[in-house]
């Protein structure tokens, strides 16, 4: 499964999630994308789906480690997030990876995708999220979606339907995002270098 | 003795692909160092102590002598060296290492000469490894030459074409004064520099590797903030890094580093869309920049950037500086990979512009490229340009 | 100390600050400030002070939320209490406590493995060749897309189609620089898998660096203190279990 071409990728990826948050803060970006290079491993090792989900994870994993070490130490928390993100991206997205590359890009298609995915994928990081955001966190971590909790809490209610409403409403929006870079990125991606990805390891002559 | 081989040509005759041959048939692994960014670099270290002992030969008896030293600090990251830093580095970790054969694939050209006569120095005097070097600019004597001849013409140039279609400039004098710079409090890279650009005009910023060349373009495209600038345009006062680059057409020496799209025509609608945004959209109309590409050797607008070969995604990405949206125009390292025929020609081509009236700027170790340019040698050293 | 054992120790401290309660974390804090004493010394206030810079923001957020807008602990509105100012601020204070005791032994335990390279930390680590290669491999090329995005970033500002300073064509050209960086390393890469890598079987001198270790996986030091923060960890779930605050 981890020929040396996907063990490329997944570096690769990984190296674009840490690198993405650099990126954002050089050009004063209200964001933080933390996932892109996730969700394109996936789509760049379909159809293989087991080996693109292994393979997403480990990126996200491994960005999330270095990320941990020396940018965001409290990144780590969210690990059961990126699992849950690797597994909607092999299993979900990955299947729209012809429309992402088709030439002329079909907008409507494209767009109805990527808000459908990212609509998912937001969904999921919220209900998965709200635990650590709720008993680690207190319900804040540092990003605005915080003050959406506060709004929530005001309004009485507990701390984890709060957190969750507050994910819901915020979530999706960051995904759509997230979904629309790796898209985006993955149909400017050199035709060779997917095809070296996705060659399986050729079987020893018997 | 080791084996020295030179394979000479022209571009796209295969010299890359020949280079790969002589080196399967030494039968032993070989050390390579090639023709793109970070090429010379094993992409395994973060820093410059783990590249050197990543490839340190573990028996400690290699027989053969080291090549220079590494004046720099051990834990800094190799890919914030330059080429020509990179190459070096490269050489020594040779040096150190148990490989007993060497391909460089025109990575030497982005040395300076200083550099480039020791290295091809350090390549003649040892036997201990066999050599096969393709080179734009060398011919060491006593070496075994091999020359190919046949070309493919998929993206030949059309000089003649796009000297014809040059329009008329005047650009304005573009006069620094105090620049103090440095990416460190403690380290200045230029320190109160002053120096005045004439347009009509071809400058060659002339320093050696890691003096500040690149450093000076970043500047006055507005990338960098100095410390302190006074910088004017006509006498105007000009802070690009503040009110954006409106006058200085940037052709980087790495050619990848300088997109906007993955394909030609994404490049150049989002340039357009960027001139257009100031009411200058004109310069890059379709009627004006299609026949530039053509003239460069690309044709389509929908060829994925990317998927070029290397010398042609350098050629092509003069086409930004060429097309007169700006009226300086600035290369870096614009003959490395590119052969004698081109490197005339790009030389008649800067010079033609620089009579149309526009200003040009470029940097080089190609001594024989900037001597048929008339220009003006600007000297960074000593954080001081002039 | 092995980087085996300072990540294991690191778990176990982190493990402990979760379930700890104010005893606990006092506890947790003192043994902190012991390993950094004993095994990073002076260079502990380098690690405290970045800890501090990672943790100020966070807090301060907190403050803001809590305190400043909802006015009541979590507890409180559980159970359907007024609460107040004075309740939110402690179960703030509680929590950034916490969390800022895993950022400190965090930034600790990497300081004390500052001297080393990347590759003779993860040279060190017990773990599959594999995913060590892939380590050095992901630490490479992120400096490989730090300084493509450095160099792109210039080649942008200079066409025009992003600016130094925040702007609305920033927010809409943005990806652009994305996509370049993106682009840019994947031309690296492939060029090295294509012609260094097979020419060089550089990989293969990795590696056996890769493999080597030099000694057992945990040193005496680690043991001891590992030991010692299972203790604590023992000593927090006995107070938890009994009702210790």
């Amino acid at each position: 499964m981890l020929t040396t071409p996907r063990l490329i990728a997944i570096a690769l990826c990984a190296a674009l999630n840490f690198a993405v948050g650099s990126i954002v803060y050089l050009i004063k970006l209200p964001l933080y994308l933390d996932s892109i290079g996730t969700i394109l491993c996936a789509l760049l090792i379909y159809p293989d789906r087991r080996a693109a989900f292994v393979c997403s994870f480990l990126a996200a994993m491994i960005s999330t480690v270095i990320t941990t070490l020396f940018i965001n130490p409290f990144l780590i928390w969210f690990s059961a997030t990126e699992l849950a993100l690797a597994l909607v991206a092999a299993y979900f997205i990955a299947d729209a990876e012809a429309i992402f590359r088709a030439r002329p890009l079909p907008m409507l298609r494209f767009g109805t995708r990527v808000v459908l995915y990212g609509i998912l994928t937001g969904v999921v990081s919220a209900v998965v999220s709200a635990p650590v955001v709720a008993y680690v966190f207190g319900g804040v971590t540092g990003s605005g979606s915080a003050f959406l909790v506060a709004f929530f809490l005001k309004a009485g209610q507990h701390l984890m339907a709060a957190v969750l409403h507050s994910g819901f409403t915020a979530e999706p929006i960051d995904k759509t995002l997230q979904v629309l870079f790796a898209a985006l990125l993955f149909r400017a991606t050199p035709k060779d270098f997917i095809e070296m990805v996705r060659a399986r390891p050729q079987p020893a002559p018997t | 003795m080791g084996s020295r081989e030179l394979i000479a040509g022209p571009n796209f005759s295969g010299r890359s692909r020949t280079v790969h041959l002589r080196a399967q048939s030494f039968a032993a692994p070989t050390y390579f160092i090639g023709p793109y960014a970070e090429a010379a670099l094993s992409g395994l270290s973060s820093t410059i102590a783990d590249e050197i002992e990543l490839y340190r030969a573990k028996d400690h008896t290699t027989g053969r002598s080291r090549f220079g030293t590494i004046p720099t600090d051990p834990r800094r990251k190799p890919q914030t060296l330059s080429g020509g830093e990179q190459v070096l580095l490269a050489l020594h970790c040779f040096s150190l290492s148990g490989y007993r054969a060497l391909a460089i694939d025109t990575a030497l050209e982005q040395l300076d000469a200083s550099n480039r006569r020791e290295a091809l120095h350090y390549l003649d005097a040892s036997d201990s490894f066999n050599v096969v070097l393709t080179d734009n600019r060398a011919c060491p004597p006593g070496w075994n030459c091999t020359h190919l001849t046949a070309a493919d013409t998929k993206f030949a140039c059309n000089w003649e074409g796009l000297r014809a279609n040059v329009r008329q400039c005047r650009a304005p004098v573009v006069a620094i004064s105090e620049l103090s710079f440095g990416y460190r409090p403690e380290h200045d890279v230029f320190s109160n520099a002053a120096v005045t650009l004439e347009p009509g005009q071809a400058h060659r910023l002339f320093g050696p590797n890691g003096s500040g060349k690149t450093t000076f373009l970043k500047i006055l495209v507005g990338a960098l903030l100095p410390r302190f600038a006074q910088i004017t345009l006509d006498g105007a006062p000009y802070e690009p890094w503040r009110s954006g680059n409106r006058a200085l057409a940037l052709a980087t020496q790495n050619p990848d580093q300088q997109w906007c799209g993955a394909t030609l025509g994404e490049d150049l609608s989002r340039r357009r869309a960027a001139l257009a945004s100031r009411g200058e959209a004109d310069a890059l109309a379709d009627d004006r920049v299609m026949p530039l590409a053509r003239d460069l050797g690309v044709p389509s607008l929908d060829q994925h950037l990317y998927e070029l070969p290397l010398a042609a995604r350098k050629r092509i990405s003069w086409l930004w500086p060429f097309a007169g949206a700006y009226p300086w125009i600035m290369l870096d390292e614009p003959t490395i990979g590119q052969d004698d025929d081109t490197c005339r020609e790009l030389a008649r081509t800067l010079e033609a512009l620089c009579s149309a009236g526009y200003g040009a700027v470029f940097v080089t170790h190609d001594d024989a490229f900037a001597s048929a340019v008339p220009h003006r040698v600007l000297h960074v050293e000593n954080k001081q340009i002039g | 100390m092995t980087p085996n054992g300072a990540i294991a120790l690191v778990i176990v401290v982190v493990l402990a600050a979760m379930m700890a309660r104010i005893s606990g974390l006092v506890a947790l804090y003192l043994f902190t400030a012991l390993f950094a004493v004993i095994e990073v010394g002076p260079h502990a206030a380098v690690a405290l002070r970045r800890a501090v810079i990672l943790m100020l923001p966070l807090a301060a957020f907190m403050i803001l939320v809590w305190v400043g807008v909802v006015g009541r602990a979590p507890a409180d509105i559980a159970a359907s209490q007024p609460g107040s100012r004075m309740n939110a601020l402690i179960y703030v204070s509680i929590v950034c406590a916490r969390l800022f005791l895993i950022v400190a032994i965090v930034q600790i335990a990497a300081m004390r493995f500052a001297t080393l390279t990347p590759l003779q930390f993860i040279q060190a680590l017990r773990a599959p060749v594999a995913l060590k290669r892939l380590g050095v491999l992901t630490l490479s090329l992120v400096e490989t897309l730090l300084q493509a995005v450095d160099r792109a970033h210039t080649a942008l500002i200079a066409s025009g189609v992003i600016t130094r300073r925040i702007s609305a064509r920033n927010l809409f050209h943005g990806w652009v620089l994305v996509q370049t960086v993106w682009l840019t390393a994947i031309t690296s890469v492939t060029g090295r898998m294509r012609d260094k890598w097979p020419m060089e079987h550089t990989l293969q001198l990795l590696d056996p660096l890769l493999a080597e270790t030099h000694a057992a996986p945990l040193a005496t030091p680690d043991k001891l203190w590992i030991f010692s923060a299972a203790v604590i960890a023992v000593g927090i779930v006995w107070g938890d279990f009994h009702g210790v605050p």
